[in-house]
C-alpha cells in the first residue's frame, strides 16, 4: 500500500523541482521551506486561525460592538443568551467582548517576548558559537545561571519587585510581564543558536570565505547567521504559544497582567470560584486561550518540519 | 430580634435577682437530672498562642478559652446582653468611676483551688503588665475599662512599634484594683466608663489560678480554668479535647460530656466531614460551599445565616483634600448598590448596612444612615456633580489575602455606573502592608475597613473608630461635638448612654467619614447527630445548646 503513494509523492516533488529549475532561479532554503509549507494542511489551518486572532488583537471592534468595561451588577453571572453569546461574568460584563479584547494583551505579550528572547538569545548565541573560547565560556555560564532559576519563582520575583498600580498605563503592565518572561527565556535561544553556529562555522563555505579574507563581521552576517537561523525560527514560533500560556499562568496567580488590562489569564482566574455556578465564565476564555496557543504551536511544528531538510 | 429590648435592662445596679430572671428565659430546659454524655465535634483552628486568655485574640483559641473560663458576666446567647455569671453584683459609684464587684462564693478552679477576688485582681494586673506582652492588654487601658494606674505598668511603644518595658517590675499591679475580702474587690477607673460591666465579660478578664503565676509551663501544658469544661488534651494541628467539669458552680449546665475541637487544613475538608456526619458544627462555611447556595441545598434546615457583630466599611482618607467634602462622600455612598454587591460577591450572606452599628447591638437604630446608604443612582450623580465631582480614578484599596477582590470590583462597578467616574480596586498583597500605609496616613484613595465587636456595646463601634485620635480612627475623622457626646456617655447610665451614642451616630450620618457597607453574618451548619444548636452574636456556638440526639 505505502509504496505507490510515496512513489507518486516523490514524482510530484521532482516535477516541481524541475519546473523551478526551468525558470533558472536558484532556490534558497527559505523559499524551499515556503513551497513546502503552503502545501501542509497543518500550516494552512494554523495560519487562518492566527490571522483571525491577530485581527482580534489589532481591531477587536471588528468582532464586537460592545464595550468590555460596560458592566451591570444586575446581570451578574447570567448564562449565554441571544443578547450575550458567551453570557455575563460576576460583575455583569459581557464575556464575549472581554474574551475578544483579551486577545490583544495575551498575543502582545507572546509576540514581544518571543521577538526579544530570540533577538537577545540568538545574537549572544552567535557570538558564543562563532568566537568560542573565553567569550563562549562567559556567555554560556551566564546563561546557565539564568537557566538555573526556576521559571515561576523568577517571574514572581520580577513582578513582585515592580508591582503594577491601578493607574499604571496598560503598556507598562504588559512590558513588566514581557521583561519577566524575557529575562528567564533568552538562555534557551543562546544554547540553540550557539550549537547551530558551531556546526555552520566549520563548514566548507565558511572556510572558503574566511580564506578569501572576509572579516568576521561579514562572515557572521553573510554566511553563518543565515545558515543557522532555521532552528531558532522554528523554536521561536513554538515558544510563542508557551509564552502566552506563561502570561495566563502569571495572571491567573494575580501577579501578571492586572486590571484594567483585560487578559484571558485574569478572566480565567476570576471565573474559577464560580465554576459550579457559572461555568461559561471559565469556558470561553479558556477555549480561546487553548486555540490561540494551539495554532501557534501547530505553526511552529509546520515551520520546523519545513525548515528541516532531513524531513523533506 | 424581639429580645433586644431586654438587653441592658439591669442598668446601673446588677443584682443576682435580675440574673435569675434572665436565666429562666434561656434555652436550657433544666434537664440537670440527665447526666450529660457523648462527644460533639466542632470545627476548630490551631490556636496561635498557648491557651491563656490575655494572650488570645483569635477564634481558634478563643472558642476553647470561652468554655474553659467563666468571667464575671456572660453574654446572652441570643441577644448578647450581659448577664451575671461569676459575679453576684457589679455596682458603680456615682459617675461610673469606682466599681465594686462581689463574687459568688464556693467557686473552684479545675484543680480544686478556690476562685477568689485575688484570682481576678492578679489576673487583671498580669494582663495589663507590660512584661506579659498580652495581645489583649489594651482592654485594661483607656480603650477598654480604663483602670487607674494602667499607664504606670503598660509600658510604651517606641518608634518601631516595639513595646518598651523599661523600669516596670513583672509583678507590678494597677493601683486602681483593690481586694476588699475573699469575694469582693473594687476597681477605680481613670475616667468614667458606663459599660464596665459589659466589657468585663470579654475573655481577657478571666480569673487565673495560682498555678498560672507559680508554674507557667505547667499551666500552658494543661490550662486550668473555672469554666463549664476542663482541658483534657491538645494535639497540634489535630484536635483539642475538653470535658465537662463536674463541680461547675454556674447555673447553666452542659448537655454533652466532651467537646472535641477538630482542626482541619482547609475549611473545605471540614465541610466534607460535616456532610459525612464526622464533624458536628461548622461556624464558617467555605467559599466553595457558599457559591450557588450549595450549603443550603446540601444541609437544608441544618444551616443558619445569622447576623453577627461585624461591620464592614470603606473609609475616606480625610487628610486628602479631594475627599474633604461631606456631600461628595455621601454621593459616593449613595452610588453603591449594596444589595447587588452582596448578591454578586457574597451569595447574599451579608446584610446591607444602614448605619454604623450592627443590629445585634443594643441601641441599634434602623436607617441611622438615612438616604445616603440607600442606592439611588440619579440622585447620587446629581449630588456628586453639585459637590464638584472627582478628577481621575477613584481607587478602593484592599488586602488581597482576605478575599476582598470580588466585592471591591463589584462596588467599583456600581460607583462607576452611577457617577460616571473611573473606579478601580487597588490590591495590597497582605493585610499588614495595607494597615502599614493606613496607620501612617499614606493612603491616597478610599480603603476598606472592618470592625468586629469585642463586647456588645455601641461604644465599641464608635469610640475606637471615630473619636479624635482614637486607636482605629483610620481616616483621621475629628468632630468635637462627637467627642463630647462620647465623653458624656461614659459617665451616664446605660440608657442615657445609648441616647448619646445614637446622637453621635447622627453626626456620622451628616459627615460620612466612613461609608457603611454591610453587617457580617454567620454562616453555620451542623450534622445530623446533634439537636439544633444556638449561635451567639459573636459567631460562636453556645455551649449550653450542644446536645446529642436521642
Amino acid at each position: 500500500m505505502s509504496n505507490p503513494i510515496s512513489a507518486s509523492l516523490e514524482a510530484t516533488d521532482q516535477q516541481g523541482a524541475l519546473g523551478t529549475e526551468g525558470t533558472g532561479k536558484p532556490r534558497s532554503l527559505g523559499r524551499d521551506a515556503w513551497e513546502d509549507l503552503r502545501r501542509r494542511p497543518l500550516f494552512l489551518v494554523s495560519a487562518v486561525l492566527i490571522t483571525i486572532f491577530m485581527l482580534m488583537a489589532i481591531v477587536p471592534q471588528l468582532f464586537t460592538r460592545k464595550d468590555p468595561r460596560e458592566c451591570d451588577l444586575l446581570r451578574s453571572r447570567q448564562p449565554p443568551s441571544s443578547e450575550a453569546w458567551f453570557g455575563y461574568d460576576s460583575l455583569g460584563c459581557d464575556v464575549y467582548a472581554n474574551t475578544i479584547y483579551g486577545a490583544r494583551s495575551s498575543i502582545a505579550v507572546g509576540l514581544i517576548t518571543t521577538v526579544l528572547v530570540a533577538l537577545i538569545g540568538s545574537s549572544l548565541g552567535t557570538m558564543a558559537g562563532f568566537f568560542g573560547g573565553r567569550t563562549d565560556s562567559i556567555l554560556s555560564r551566564t546563561a546557565d545561571i539564568f537557566f538555573g532559576i526556576p521559571f515561576l519563582l523568577g517571574a514572581l520575583l520580577v513582578l513582585i519587585t515592580f508591582p503594577s498600580e491601578p493607574d499604571t498605563p496598560a503598556w507598562q503592565t504588559i512590558m513588566k510581564v514581557v521583561v519577566a518572561l524575557t529575562v528567564l527565556g533568552w538562555p534557551t535561544f543562546l544554547r540553540l543558536m550557539r550549537s547551530s553556529v558551531i556546526q555552520v562555522r566549520s563548514s566548507d563555505f565558511v572556510m572558503a570565505a574566511r580564506s578569501l579574507g572576509a572579516p568576521p563581521r561579514r562572515l557572521i552576517r553573510k554566511h553563518v547567521v543565515p545558515n543557522s537561523l532555521s532552528p531558532v525560527i522554528a523554536v521561536a514560533t513554538i515558544s510563542l504559544g508557551g509564552y502566552i500560556v506563561a502570561e495566563a499562568a502569571l495572571s491567573f496567580l494575580g501577579i501578571g497582567l492586572q486590571p484594567p488590562v483585560i487578559s484571558w489569564g485574569s478572566q480565567i482566574s476570576e471565573a474559577v470560584p464560580w465554576l459550579r455556578v457559572a461555568p461559561h465564565m471559565l469556558f470561553f476564555p479558556a477555549i480561546f486561550l487553548s486555540f490561540c496557543v494551539l495554532s501557534f504551536m501547530m505553526l511552529g511544528d509546520a515551520v520546523k518540519d519545513a525548515l528541516d531538510p532531513k524531513l523533506r | 430580634m424581639s429580645m433586644r429590648g431586654r438587653g441592658l435592662a439591669f442598668g446601673a445596679v446588677l443584682t443576682a435577682a435580675a440574673l435569675t430572671l434572665t436565666a429562666c428565659g434561656g434555652d436550657s430546659d433544666d434537664t440537670a437530672a440527665d447526666p450529660a454524655g457523648g462527644t460533639v465535634n466542632i470545627f476548630g483552628s490551631q490556636p496561635q498562642n498557648p491557651l491563656v486568655p490575655v494572650l488570645t485574640n483569635e477564634t481558634g483559641g478563643g472558642n476553647v478559652i470561652d468554655n474553659l473560663f467563666t468571667r464575671l458576666v456572660d453574654y446572652n446567647p441570643e441577644t448578647a446582653a450581659p448577664e451575671l455569671a461569676m459575679a453576684e453584683s457589679i455596682e458603680p459609684s456615682e459617675g461610673n468611676t469606682l466599681w465594686t464587684i462581689k463574687l459568688k462564693p464556693g467557686w473552684k478552679f479545675h484543680d480544686g483551688t478556690p476562685v477568689t477576688a485575688e484570682s481576678f485582681v492578679k489576673a487583671w494586673n498580669d494582663g495589663a503588665n507590660c512584661n506579659t506582652g498580652a495581645l489583649n492588654q489594651y482592654f485594661f487601658g483607656p480603650d477598654g475599662v480604663n483602670i487607674k494606674g494602667y499607664d504606670a505598668v503598660a509600658g510604651t511603644y517606641d518608634a518601631e512599634g516595639n513595646l518598651d518595658c523599661a523600669g516596670i517590675e513583672p509583678d507590678a499591679g494597677m493601683e486602681g484594683l483593690k481586694v476588699v475580702d475573699d469575694t469582693t474587690f473594687t476597681a477605680e477607673l481613670a475616667g468614667p466608663v458606663s459599660i464596665f460591666a459589659t466589657i468585663v465579660g470579654y475573655s481577657a478578664f478571666a480569673p487565673m489560678p495560682e498555678i498560672y503565676f507559680t508554674d507557667r509551663p505547667a499551666f500552658e501544658a494543661k490550662p486550668i480554668g473555672n469554666g463549664p469544661y476542663q482541658f483534657v488534651s491538645a494535639k497540634a494541628n489535630e484536635s483539642i479535647v475538653v470535658t465537662e467539669y463536674p463541680d461547675y458552680q454556674g447555673e447553666k449546665k452542659a448537655q454533652v460530656k466532651d467537646i472535641n475541637y477538630k482542626i482541619y487544613q482547609t475549611p473545605d475538608a471540614a465541610y466534607v466531614d460535616l456532610l459525612a456526619n464526622n464533624l458536628d458544627v461548622i461556624d464558617t462555611m467555605p467559599a466553595t460551599a457558599l457559591a450557588g447556595d450549595r450549603w443550603k441545598t446540601e444541609l437544608g434546615d441544618r444551616s443558619i445565616l445569622k447576623p453577627v457583630g461585624v461591620f464592614q466599611s470603606v473609609t475616606f482618607p480625610l487628610y486628602v483634600e479631594e475627599f474633604d467634602n461631606p456631600e461628595l462622600r455621601k454621593a459616593i455612598s449613595m452610588a453603591i448598590d449594596r444589595e447587588s454587591v452582596i448578591s454578586v460577591a457574597f451569595n447574599n450572606t451579608r446584610t446591607p448596612a444602614d448605619g454604623w452599628v450592627p443590629p445585634v447591638i443594643e441601641g441599634y437604630q434602623p436607617g441611622a444612615c438615612g438616604e445616603a446608604c440607600t442606592f439611588d443612582a440619579a440622585k447620587a450623580k446629581q449630588m456628586f456633580d453639585d459637590a464638584g465631582g472627582f478628577d481621575g480614578t477613584l481607587t478602593i484599596a484592599y488586602n488581597a489575602d482576605g478575599g476582598h477582590k470580588e466585592w471591591v470590583d463589584a462596588t467599583c462597578v456600581s460607583i462607576k455606573n452611577a457617577l460616571d467616574v473611573e473606579c478601580q480596586g487597588k490590591a495590597y498583597p497582605t493585610f499588614a502592608e495595607l494597615r502599614n500605609d493606613v496607620t501612617e496616613d499614606k493612603m491616597t484613595g478610599i480603603f476598606r475597613t472592618g470592625w468586629q465587636m469585642d463586647y456588645p456595646s455601641m461604644q465599641n463601634f464608635l469610640a475606637p473608630l471615630y473619636a479624635t485620635d482614637a486607636g482605629s480612627n483610620d481616616g483621621g475623622y475629628s468632630n468635637p461635638a462627637f467627642d463630647t457626646l462620647l465623653r458624656d456617655a461614659a459617665g451616664q447610665t446605660p440608657e442615657e448612654a445609648i441616647a448619646s451614642y445614637q446622637q453621635a451616630t447622627q453626626l456620622l450620618a451628616e459627615d460620612m467619614p466612613v461609608i457603611p457597607l454591610w453587617y457580617g453574618a454567620l454562616t453555620a451548619g451542623w450534622s445530623e447527630n446533634i439537636e439544633t444548636p444556638v449561635f451567639t452574636p459573636f459567631g460562636r456556638v453556645d455551649w449550653t445548646s450542644l446536645k446529642l440526639k436521642g
